[in-house]
């Protein structure tokens, strides 16, 4: 699930670039929005001066027109998810002659089981942000009472019509993803890769010889193993029930967690969430994971805080029971893990041929993504580097420009740090919860300590579409300013369209402005984004001497803004 | 303290006679947003400030209006309650292909919602009578008059009339909706009584092709009503980027306005149906209700200007300098009644701008550059800086153009055919984004981060070099990476009359 992070998305650059003849149709059009923003990144990439003696003869020998080829591709992908499809393309693209296999499709994932489009697609980002809009209709019905609307009976949801349309989604989606190799003149074969020695590929019983072997089969969500693991599903399950949950258990504190915990919520489920630490968002601002874990809480979403499950227990009318460090609770149709992925490497013939793995079981690879076997290459959640589509995306261009430009390229990582992957960076970052989260640059604490002498500006208000429908719902917004320079260091935002909200501000952050610059910039009014450009008084002065200056003084904030 | 506040402001009156007594430092004509403002900042610095206002009414008349103004009483805030609740319409027919399954017979309770707009209303009625009083601002109830360059006269309800001299005398009476010229016009109401109707009109049309225009004729249609705009140009929205203008065009008519370009009203007949409308083209339409969205006129008349030699221009707006001034040293104005940029937030930045200058010893000028503004049409419709025609116009050099259209993933299963468009406009040698615009849901909000952007001087490059946030639409903002056309720079581009 780390991959979902980042949808794939067509953007009218990607299949530009693509010799594509087939009338685009309109459905294919309609995709605009859901693939990858990053393909672009790797195109700009800087181009790299080879310094390492041994990538530079493996490159060159790659390269090398001399020898006409005794293989029957030039690459062989094994996995077509993200990582995988970009590198065939654009190897393809670049003159090489390409094979991909891939699993049959199916929403969850196995030893068997896949579809071209890999996780993002068909077991991330997508169908999440499908059943998260779903979800959010709840509220929006409970919002809509307070602006006159009535209905004959509550709005009843359908579990089987909303688990069926997005499937045929999916499908299309898969679909889409399978046009775009084949009309990239790639050879697609269904079926399980196995890798046999350096330069060859075995798909149930066939066998395919390749100058390059490139392994991208992703990533699978891990359960960990106590007792009654058995009785808990994963994510891909979870995006997948052929019912709905009555009441669900959910382990893990980090953004899935949570953004599965809104969805069942919003679909009705009485939700649980278990977490090891004291707060949700490990590596968040520390007033955003008080606020959103606060704001859930009044959505009926129970957290069980410090409360680590050890076993599951299956009582005899079926229902499964949660026992923890702290005691038990009962009464859960379904107990789902968001504690994390493993790489899919068991049975590919690794071992054999000498690739090396981590004990994890993720490929070891250079900084070119190759591997201990020097035709044999990775990318992607399999080498558990940095697991984002994007991520993937990258290596992909990457390793493609690598092999067949003769151009040796290293991913540059320094473009998709998250906050709490990389320390100082302005890469902003969203978590679909409900309400959602925004944030771009420092959280308070990282701030503190990397600056020392900071202010933070805050506000805390009820949004006008609150005041009509009668709903609890607030929105917490938080500028942290160096206070020497006035800079803004960090910006974040727990509310309705936090993530749409925050992209705008992430150009003005990465740009290095001020707050000064943002009080000089007009508010568009009435909007809840304003608020990020009149917030007047500090909230609090932090200075390492001498000691801290409190300082409290939240406006009496008129709608308007006057 | 006068004297002090005297020779802070570098621009107070050099030639008056310090010794002199008012009984204010500043009296504000009307607390609306640019009054209030000017108001509580002028009190901040140690002014001794005065306000009058006129009695509270949702429909504004020469002798009603209400603390707060036109954008609390009778715009944007009631505007935007009405179009939140005219959004759900939309939402529900989204929500079956999501699964839920609504109840075919779905009420709407046109008079719940506006009881709960008028409640809301009166509390932020409240709150902005609170905000003055905090700020130790006199508050009196009345129709200002301004009798002298240091003489205001306020009318109290019961016909009493208070005179108190001031230093420094600000206008800030805003502007009110006008009916067009047209027989029968009588039959036609405005934006005032539309956000204060009885009654859900069933059939209603809009004249105008204007902001206000399609955000009525998006909040009537939300709600089931069925929608006739009439508009005089090809396509609704004059001044906006032509191309954002078809987007909207086309979503409203895509959720069922019907649009009558190049239209007006010749006579309006009341008849037993209804309202007739008779068109230029001689089209009938009956409607429930008649909206004439076709524009406001500054609120002078009654100010008694001219006696005291304010100079006005032709549409009765307050001639002012860049500071706020007008001719007569001593009077002042800002907001929509000197109708420059008529935007709440700009008011707001003039009368802070106001207070600044005469009384915080700073003196500063407001900056219309980059001002962003939205239409609350649904979907929405953002926008900040150049327009393509503009930025054409100003033929500083060519220009790049970036657009991006897609389906937002929200629609893929919902079947909803609506295109979220973005757009920048680079200028293609410096590289600085000199406009950016938005139509599809969340453009408002989406639009304010940009805009701090904007206004900053951004490059491309920059907006390029920012990861975006994934998935958002707001990502195709950083994400447009090829250039849709290159537009060579002014001169021989026709003008065209959309």
């Amino acid at each position: 699930m780390a991959t979902s992070v980042t949808t794939p998305k067509l953007t009218t650059t990607f299949y530009k670039r693509l010799p594509i003849t087939v009338p685009l149709s309109s459905h294919f059009l309609s995709l605009q929005n859901t693939l990858t923003p990053f393909s672009h990144n790797c195109c700009s990439l800087l181009y790299f001066q080879c310094q390492r003696r041994h990538v530079a003869a493996r490159a060159k020998s790659d390269n090398g027109a001399e020898l006409p080829s005794h293989y029957d591709f030039d690459l062989f992908t094994v996995g077509a998810g993200s990582g995988g499809v970009r590198a065939s393309r654009f190897a393809a693209n670049f003159g090489a002659s390409v094979a991909i296999c891939e699993l049959p499709f199916s929403t969850i994932s196995s030893e068997t089981t896949g579809g071209v489009g890999g996780t993002c697609v068909l077991r991330g980002c997508v169908p999440k942000k499908l059943l998260v809009y779903a979800s959010k209709f709840s509220h929006e019905f409970d919002e809509s009472n307070g602006f006159g609307w009535k209905y004959g009976t509550e709005p009843q949801h359908d579990w089987s019509t909303l688990i069926a349309n997005k499937n045929a989604e999916l499908q299309r989606l898969t679909g889409i993803y399978k046009n775009i190799l084949i009309n990239a003149g790639i050879t697609l074969i269904e079926g399980r890769g196995k890798i046999v020695d350096p330069h060859t590929v075995d798909v149930d019983g066939k066998l395919y010889s390749a100058r390059h072997i490139l392994i991208s089969v992703g990533g699978r969500p891990f359960i960990p193993d106590i007792p009654g693991s058995e009785y808990a599903i994963d994510s891909d399950a979870a995006l997948d029930l052929p019912s709905k949950p009555e009441k669900i258990a959910i382990v893990g504190g980090g953004y899935i967690a949570l953004e599965f915990a809104g969805i069942f919520s919003g679909l009705t489920s009485e939700v649980h969430v278990f977490i090891r630490q004291k707060k949700v968002l490990r590596g968040f601002d520390e007033d955003i994971r008080d606020f959103v874990a606060e704001r859930m809480s009044l959505r009926g979403i129970e957290f069980h805080t410090e409360e680590s499950p050890q076993a599951i227990l299956k009582s005899t009318d079926g229902s499964l029971s949660v026992k923890t460090n702290k005691g038990t609770v009962d009464g859960f149709s379904h107990v789902m893990f968001a504690t994390g992925r493993r790489p899919n490497t068991k049975n590919l013939g690794l071992e054999k041929v000498g690739v090396k793995m981590t004990k994890n079981g993720a490929i070891e690879v250079d900084e070119y993504s190759g591997t201990a076997v020097p035709s044999i290459w990775a990318v992607g959640d399999v080498t558990d580097r940095i697991n984002l589509t994007p991520v993937a995306l990258m290596e992909g261009g990457a390793l493609a420009k690598t092999l067949f430009q003769a151009e040796p390229t290293k991913p540059d990582y320094r473009l998709f740090p998250l906050p709490f992957l990389l320390e100082n960076s302005a890469v902003p970052s969203a978590v679909f919860s409900q309400p959602p989260i925004g944030q771009v640059g420092l959280s308070e604490e990282q701030a503190i300590q990397e600056y020392g002498d900071i202010d933070v500006f805050t506000a805390n208000f009820r949004p006008l579409k609150a005041t009509l429908s009668g709903l609890p719902d607030r929105i917490f917004m938080k500028l942290v300013l160096c206070a020497k320079t006035n800079k803004v260091l960090g910006l974040h935002m727990c509310g309705e369209d936090a993530p749409e909200i925050v992209q705008g501000f992430a150009v003005a952050v990465k740009a290095g402005l001020t707050k000064a610059d943002f009080d000089a910039t007009v508010g568009v009014h009435p909007t809840a984004a304003e608020e990020f450009v009149t917030l007047r008084t500090p909230t609090r002065k932090i200075r390492k001497s001498p000691p801290s200056e409190g300082m409290t003084g939240p406006e009496v904030k008129a709608a308007a803004g006057v | 303290m006068a004297r002090k506040m005297l020779n802070d402001g570098e621009l107070s009156q050099p030639n008056q006679e310090e010794q002199t007594h008012f009984d204010f430092d500043l009296f504000v004509i009307g607390a609306g947003s640019g009054g209030v403002r000017a108001a509580r900042f002028s009190a901040n610095f140690g002014a001794k400030v005065g306000i009058c206002e006129l009695p509270f009414h949702p429909i504004s008349s020469e002798v009603i209006g209400g603390v707060g103004g036109t954008c609390v009483i009778r715009g944007c805030v009631p505007k935007k309650i009405l179009v939140y609740g005219a959004s759900f319409g939309g939402e529900l027919e989204d929500a079956r292909s999501y699964g839920w399954e609504v109840h075919e017979k779905i009420d709407f309770d046109w008079k719940k919602l506006l009881q709960k707009k008028t409640d809301e209303i009166l509390r932020l009625n409240g709150i902005y009578k609170r905000l003055l009083s905090n700020a130790g601002v006199k508050l009196y109830e009345g129709e200002g008059k301004i009798v002298g360059p240091n003489e205001v006269e306020v009318t109290q309800l019961d016909g009493t009339k208070l005179s108190y001299s001031a230093k420094h005398i600000l206008i800030a009476t805003g502007s009110r909706a006008q009916r067009a010229p047209i027989p029968g016009q009588e039959l036609a109401i405005t934006s005032d009584e539309a956000l204060s109707l009885e009654e859900l009109p069933k059939r209603a049309v809009v004249l105008g092709g204007g902001y206000i225009a399609v955000e009525f004729a998006s909040i009537w249609r939300g709600m089931g009503s069925t929608v006739d705009l009439l508009f005089r140009k090809e396509l609704p929205l004059r001044g906006f980027d032509d191309e954002m203008r078809a987007v909207v065009a086309r979503n409203l008519e895509g959720r069922g306005i019907n649009l009558h370009p190049r239209t007006t009203i010749k006579e309006l007949i009341k008849s037993e149906e209804g309202v007739k409308v008779i068109t230029d083209h001689g089209e009938e339409i009956v409607a429930d209700v008649v909206l004439f969205a076709t524009g406001r006129a500054p609120n002078t008349k009654r100010l008694n200007l001219k006696a005291v030699g304010v100079e006005v221009d032709q549409t009765g707006a307050v001639k002012v300098d860049e500071n706020s001034r007008t001719n007569v040293p001593s009077i002042w104005a800002v907001g929509d009644v000197t109708n420059r940029m008529n935007l709440t937030p700009v008011a707001l930045m003039e009368g802070m701008c106001f207070a600044k200058t005469v009384f915080g010893g700073q003196p500063c000028k407001p900056d219309y550059r980059d001002v962003p503004c939205a239409v609350f049409c649904i979907p929405p419709l953002s926008v900040v800086g150049l327009s393509e025609e503009q930025a054409i116009e100003q033929g500083k050099g060519d220009i790049l153009v970036f657009t991006s259209s897609f389906n937002p993933m929200r629609n893929t299963i919902s079947g909803r055919q609506e295109k979220t468009v973005m757009k920048l406009v680079v200028d293609a040698e410096t590289e600085k984004v000199l406009g950016a615009s938005m139509c599809g849901p969340e453009a408002p909000e989406i639009m304010q981060g940009i805009a701090v952007a904007l206004k900053c001087g951004a490059t491309k490059a920059q907006f390029d070099s920012t990861v975006g946030i994934h998935p958002s639409s707001a990502e195709e903002f950083v994400t447009m990476r090829s250039v849709t056309r290159r537009v060579a720079a002014a001169s021989s581009n026709p003008k065209t009359n959309l």
